[in-house]
C-alpha cells in the first residue's frame, strides 16, 4: 500500500518519508517528494471543498479518511481514498502524520456513471411525468365540458317538455307530456348527482329517493301533505343509477297521481348488504279507488326492474298504496 | 326593515334562449313576474336603474364571453337589496362566499326542484326565516340567512 509520513513541526508540513507503493502509484521518485507538502498532488480538477476538509483535519489534529482527485507526474489522474492520521508523542502533541493512499478510480468511476444515468433517467421520468400531466389535464378539460353539454342539453330538452305541456290543450296530451318530462327531470337529477359526487363509480340512492320523494311532496297541491322518512344510506354501482333511478320515479309517479288526495307520505329505504330496499307508502284523505297504470308506466316497471333483477310490491288498499322496490346489490358493492 | 310581498320581480340573466323561456313560464307558474331578461354582460350594464328587482337569477356562462359573477358584482353596485341566485350547470365555478350572491341552483332543472326552490326562497325574502325545508334544488349562501335579521 502507498505511504507517506509528514512532519508537522517543520514549515509547511512536508513530507519526509515515502514508500516504494507511493512512487509506482504518483510517478514520482522518493528525491522529487521529500520536502514538499502533499498539495502537489492536487490539479485544476481537484475538490477545494475536500481539500478544505483535509486541511482542517490536519489543523485540528484529527484523523480524515476522504476520496481526493489527484494528478500523477504524467499529468493523468487517478482517485485517492486517502486516510490521513497524527501520531502522538507520550506527550499528547502531534509528532508526525501517517498518510496512507488507494487508487479508488474505477470505483469512483462507477459510482459517477451510475449517478449520471440516474440523473438521466430522472430526467426523462421528469418530462414524461410532464407530458402525462398535461394530457390529464386536457382529458379532465374535455370530461368537464362534456359533462357541462349534457347538462345544458337535458335543461333544454327539460325546457321544451315544459313549453309544450303549456301548449297542450288536450288533458290526455298534457298528461303525457307531464309524464315524459318527469322522467326526463329524474334522469337530470341522477345525472347531476353522478358527477357532483367524490366517487363516480358509485351512486347514492338514498339521497336520490329522499330529493324525489321530497320535492314531489312540496310540488303536491295538497299543502298539508307530511312526509316520514327512515333512510339508511345506499350506494349503487353507477352503471345502474338511471335504471334504478327512473324505476323509483315511475313507482312515485304512480303514487302521486294527481287523482289521489295524499295525506302522509312514508319514506323507508334501507340494505342488508345482499339487496336494497325501498318502501314508498302513502295514505288518502278520503277512500279513493285505483286507476289501472298507464300501459306504458307499467312496461317501463316491468322492463327496468327485469334489467336490475328487482322486483315491485304493490300493496294497494282504498285508504293509500305501498309500493316496495327490492334491488339485489353484489356484496363487493355493499358500502354502507 | 320593508319587506316585499308576492308576486316578486324577478330579473333572468341567461343566454340559452329556451331555458330563459323556460325559467321566465316557471317563474309564472310560481306567481311571480319577470320583469327583465338580458343574455351578457353589457345587456345586463344596459338594464333601468329604477328596474330595482326583488331577486335575479344568474346563469355563470353568458352570451360574448362576459360571466354572470361579473353581472353578479354589478346588481350588488347597483340594487344592493336585490337576492341573486347562480342557475349554473357548473356549480364547481362558484366561489367558496359566492362572491357576494345568495345561493345557487345546479342545472339541469326539474320543474319540481325549481318550485320547491322557489318556495323557500320565496319565504327567505319576503317572510323569513323559511319554514320549508331548504331542497336539494337550493343551497343558498350565507350572505341569504343574513339578510333575514335586518
Amino acid at each position: 500500500m502507498p505511504m507517506a509520513i509528514t512532519d508537522p513541526a517543520q514549515p509547511d508540513n512536508p513530507i519526509v518519508f515515502v514508500n516504494e507503493a507511493f512512487q509506482l502509484l504518483t510517478g514520482y521518485s522518493r528525491e522529487e517528494c521529500i520536502g514538499k507538502n502533499c498539495r502537489f498532488l492536487q490539479g485544476d480538477n481537484t475538490d477545494p471543498v475536500a481539500v478544505a476538509k483535509v486541511r482542517k483535519a490536519v489543523e485540528a489534529g484529527d484523523d480524515i479518511a476522504i476520496d481526493l482527485l489527484n494528478y500523477r507526474k504524467d499529468g493523468s489522474t487517478f482517485w485517492n481514498a486517502l486516510y490521513l492520521s497524527p501520531v502522538r508523542g507520550e506527550d499528547g502533541a502531534v509528532q508526525f502524520f501517517f498518510a496512507s493512499q488507494l487508487d479508488v478510480t474505477e470505483r469512483v468511476e462507477s459510482q459517477r456513471r451510475i449517478a449520471g444515468q440516474k440523473e438521466q433517467v430522472d430526467h426523462e421520468v421528469r418530462l414524461r411525468t410532464a407530458d402525462l400531466e398535461a394530457l390529464l389535464e386536457a382529458q379532465s378539460l374535455l370530461l368537464h365540458e362534456v359533462d357541462h353539454r349534457v347538462k345544458n342539453n337535458l335543461s333544454v330538452i327539460g325546457s321544451l317538455l315544459r313549453m309544450q305541456i303549456r301548449g297542450a290543450e288536450e288533458p290526455v296530451v298534457r298528461r303525457a307530456l307531464r309524464s315524459t318530462m318527469e322522467r326526463v327531470d329524474a334522469m337530470a337529477a341522477i345525472h347531476r348527482r353522478l358527477y357532483q359526487a367524490d366517487d363516480v363509480r358509485y351512486f347514492e340512492l338514498s339521497s336520490f329517493v329522499v330529493n324525489l320523494i321530497q320535492d314531489a311532496v312540496n310540488a303536491s297541491a295538497y299543502n298539508s301533505l307530511t312526509l316520514d322518512s327512515s333512510v339508511q344510506r345506499t350506494v349503487l354501482p353507477s352503471e345502474k343509477a338511471t335504471s334504478a333511478g327512473l324505476l323509483i320515479n315511475e313507482v312515485l309517479l304512480n303514487l302521486f297521481e294527481t287523482y289521489l288526495p295524499l295525506a302522509a307520505v312514508k319514506l323507508d329505504c334501507h340494505s342488508d348488504g345482499k339487496t336494497i330496499s325501498v318502501t314508498i307508502g302513502t295514505r288518502l284523505l278520503s277512500k279513493t279507488p285505483h286507476h289501472e297504470m298507464p300501459a306504458i308506466s307499467a312496461k317501463l316497471i316491468a322492463r327496468l326492474a327485469a334489467q336490475l333483477e328487482a322486483d315491485v310490491a304493490w300493496d294497494r288498499t282504498l285508504d293509500g298504496t305501498s309500493a316496495t322496490i327490492r334491488i339485489p346489490v353484489s356484496s363487493n358493492h355493499a358500502e354502507t | 326593515m320593508q319587506r316585499p310581498k308576492p308576486p316578486l320581480n324577478i330579473l333572468i340573466v341567461e343566454d340559452e334562449p329556451l331555458i330563459a323561456m323556460d325559467l321566465e313560464m316557471m317563474v309564472e307558474d310560481a306567481g311571480h313576474s319577470v320583469v327583465a331578461e338580458a343574455t351578457s354582460l353589457y345587456d345586463a350594464e344596459e338594464l333601468n336603474d329604477d328596474l330595482q328587482p326583488h331577486l335575479a337569477f344568474v346563469d355563470i356562462q353568458l352570451a360574448l364571453d362576459t360571466s354572470g359573477l361579473d353581472v353578479s358584482q354589478l346588481i350588488q353596485k347597483r340594487w344592493p337589496r336585490t337576492i341573486i341566485v347562480f342557475v349554473t350547470a357548473n356549480p364547481k365555478i362558484i366561489p367558496d362566499d359566492f362572491a357576494g350572491a345568495h345561493g345557487v341552483m345546479p342545472k339541469p332543472l326539474s320543474r319540481s326542484g325549481f318550485l320547491s326552490a322557489m318556495k323557500y326562497i320565496q319565504e327567505g325574502v319576503c317572510d323569513p326565516p323559511p319554514t320549508v325545508q331548504q331542497p336539494n334544488s337550493f343551497t343558498a349562501s350565507p350572505a341569504f340567512a343574513a339578510t333575514w335579521d335586518k
